[in-house]
């Protein structure tokens, strides 16, 4: 059977639904925004307009879950690419949003740019358990309200998968889908095809920010998908248990599913988390910690209970450089969500919480979700595997290398093949190529991928309107 | 012809033992010269085989099998070959044993897999071979390489007991000897003064090349 995993028992879900349900009648969300508040008002929630919140009824929620969709697929410009959800196995992004990059060379950060997320698009594109391109960093070489359009022009130049970003101001709503109808041909077809999607992250404790959240409903017009991301952290934003910080998180999720299957019945959402806890003597966020993991794992089956898709906060940590802490801390915030069954672990290439991105970072993170896929394959002890006969032919000593079973089926995906990055050689092979590490065999990749450049560039008339539509972004927002 | 010598290659390459003595077999049979069918047909296999082991496109099956369809074709041919003073190509006579006490087969068998891609007559005695049988058989066949494989700490020192013997038998200066297993290292191989070391299958051949010359 498959490898899996819970961290909830069934009634311990229970208890949770039933507590956010408790938060979200009795103690109200923040929506600040009269457009909301209409909605809201008009949906069957008891709203007090000074305190710009609303009381949601667990019917109002249960509404919510009925219109939103249970399967849609997350297009990608290149059809072969297109993520279905929920998916068979759990897939990665790329994981956002930082604000440097960790250069390889020189060891030290810099400012993150666009060539900077062009490249990160460029491997990404390389890497076979990527399906899903959330901007790793904001370009500070544009300015700041630009930031969001030409990060996305840029990745749609340079990248063949789904595209997720934020829309933290309404005006870009229609920047992005003149992008998306540039590369589709129609508005029809941006609809249909939905090969950009959003990331919508709740304010914690219990509140919406009035930006995001009107770009994010305006957006709703256009099916776009929403991941919902409620991000308490446990002890400052968020209460001191783990429990109670999940009841928050998710009331905090269903009053976003609320709100957007209100605004458009049907928009397609994706139950997403990013709770953690923090540091209590600098207040730092922290991502790589195993109560960060736990609360994430649990967040993903509350997605499956009330089944919708998930993507949901992993693969993090909080060192600095690429090497044992980070290596640690992304397997133990990577291996619970597989085996909870998370559609995509979000995500790759970061490091420092999420602040800095790193190529090498991106192909190490490759092999950790590569090695956490196989590991949730578990044991097949269905009769393909039954090889009796050759235990019998073989018989006591010997060996199975001359079976014919053996040559066939060590070319399946039973057994792992590691990528080049894992050494599995001997001593003086490993010393004969000059005692490589991981870091360096990484960086080598990184090289190669980015000598050959995109795999696929657009189209020279689509290339030409996201430049303009990007120019004037920086021009106008 | 051209077609029986590309099936003798593709036999090897496939490890298809059976397949591969009958073609030997057919050769004979219709008159071919058994240097011309080993030359062109079963050579040229089992060196695209030990070639597609080396860039990583062949696993260990797929070696051991196209090495011992090599050899089944050999057997086959052997007695003409012997007849026929000119001889096939052959890079060199080796001895490969898992030391006595020790019945770890699977890096010996490797290395010789390896050895008979590369053209090298292998003689495999097996594991556990008594210290007396490895000098036994290279008394009688004189080989020019001997390979001994321990995968034990507590067996590795038969290593350096075969070597005492081959020099009380004044055999030690007619063949060069190779060591190798898990426990053994360079260090090691001149302490107990073998010629060689390697760690993988791969080195052992270049290393039997270099000491060949």
């Amino acid at each position: 059977m498959l490898m899996t995993g819970q961290v909830l028992s069934s009634e311990e879900i229970k208890k949770i639904h039933e507590g956010s349900i408790r938060l979200l009648r009795e103690t109200g969300i923040k929506f600040p925004g009269e457009r909301a508040m209409d909605i809201l008002e008009a949906g069957g929630a008891r709203v007090d307009r000074d305190k710009e919140t609303a009381y949601i009824s667990e019917d109002m929620v249960k509404k919510a879950l009925k219109t939103a969709p249970k399967k849609f697929t997350l297009g990608a410009r290149n059809s072969a690419f297109d993520l279905e959800m929920p998916s068979a196995s759990s897939s990665y992004n790329l994981d956002g949003t930082g604000v440097s990059v960790l250069e390889y060379d020189s060891g030290s950060k810099h400012a993150a740019g666009v060539k900077d997320i062009a490249d990160a698009a460029v491997v990404f594109d390389d890497i076979d358990i990527g399906t899903v391109l959330w901007l790793p960093a904001a370009a500070q070489d544009v300015p700041g309200g630009a930031r969001g359009i030409v990060g996305t022009g840029t990745a749609f130049m340079n990248c063949r998968k789904h595209f997720q970003d934020e829309v933290k101001n309404i005006r870009e709503v229609r920047y992005v889908m003149e992008m998306a109808k540039a590369i589709l041909g129609s508005e029809e077809e941006v609809r249909r095809r939905k090969i950009y999607s959003v990331t919508y992250c709740t304010v914690a404790p219990l509140s919406h920010d009035r930006e995001m959240m009107e770009a994010t409903m305006e957006l709703t017009k256009y099916e776009a998908p929403v991941l919902i991301y409620p991000m308490p952290a446990c002890g400052t934003t968020g209460p001191a248990s783990l429990y109670s910080n999940i009841v928050m998180a998710n009331a905090e999720a269903l009053s976003a599913l609320v709100l957007f299957q209100l605004t458009t019945p049907g928009t397609p959402l994706i139950f997403g988390a990013a709770l953690g806890i923090v540091n209590m003597r600098s207040g730092i966020f922290l991502e790589g910690a195993p109560e960060t993991s736990v609360q994430l794992m649990a967040m993903t089956e509350m997605g499956k209970y009330y089944g919708l898709p998930t993507i949901v906060a992993g693969c993090l940590t909080d060192a600095k450089v690429p090497g044992m802490q980070a290596v640690l801390e992304k397997f133990l915030t990577s291996m619970p969500l597989v085996l909870a069954g998370v559609d995509v672990v979000q995500g790759i290439g970061l490091l420092e919480s999420s602040m800095t991105l790193s190529l090498e970072q991106m192909l190490i993170d490759e092999e950790i979700g590569r090695l956490c896929r196989r590991l949730a394959q578990g044991v097949d002890a269905s009769p393909d595997k039954e090889l009796f006969d050759d235990i019998a032919a073989v018989g006591q000593e010997g060996h199975f290398l001359k079976q014919k079973s053996t040559r066939k089926l060590f070319r399946t995906d039973e057994f792992y093949l590691p990528g080049s990055l894992i050494d599995r050689g001997s001593y003086d092979e490993w010393t004969n190529m000059g005692s490589p590490d991981m870091f360096s065999k990484a960086h080598e990749r990184v090289s190669a991928i980015l000598k050959e450049g995109p795999k696929e560039p657009l189209d020279s008339g689509a290339e030409k309107t996201i430049k303009e539509i990007m120019d004037e972004a920086v021009a106008k927002l | 012809m051209e077609k029986l010598f590309e099936d003798m290659r593709q036999s090897v390459i496939d490890g298809e033992e059976d397949l591969a003595a009958q073609l030997a077999g057919q050769a004979l049979e219709e008159g071919i010269d058994p240097v011309m069918a080993m030359d062109e047909g079963f050579l040229k296999g089992i060196s695209e085989a030990g070639r597609l082991y080396e860039e990583g496109e062949f696993f260990l099956p797929e070696l051991v099998c196209a090495a011992d369809a090599m050899k089944a074709a050999l057997e086959i041919l052997d007695v003409e070959l012997k007849k026929n003073s000119a001889g096939a190509k052959n890079s060199g006579k080796v001895i490969l044993a898992t030391v006595q006490g020790d019945v770890h087969d699977i890096g010996k068998t490797i290395v010789g897999a390896m050895m008979t891609a590369n053209g090298y007559e292998v003689h495999d005695l097996g594991a556990d071979v008594p210290n007396e049988e490895v000098l036994r058989v290279a008394a009688e066949i004189q080989p020019d390489i001997i390979g001994l494989s321990a995968l034990l700490t507590t067996t590795m020192e038969e290593q350096k007991n075969v070597i005492d013997m081959l020099s009380e038998k004044n055999m030690r200066d007619k063949v060069k000897v190779m060591v190798g297993g898990a426990p053994v290292s360079r260090e090691w191989s001149s302490r107990i003064g073998a010629d060689g070391y390697s760690d993988n299958a791969m080195d052992a051949v270049r290393l039997a090349d270099s000491l060949m010359q």
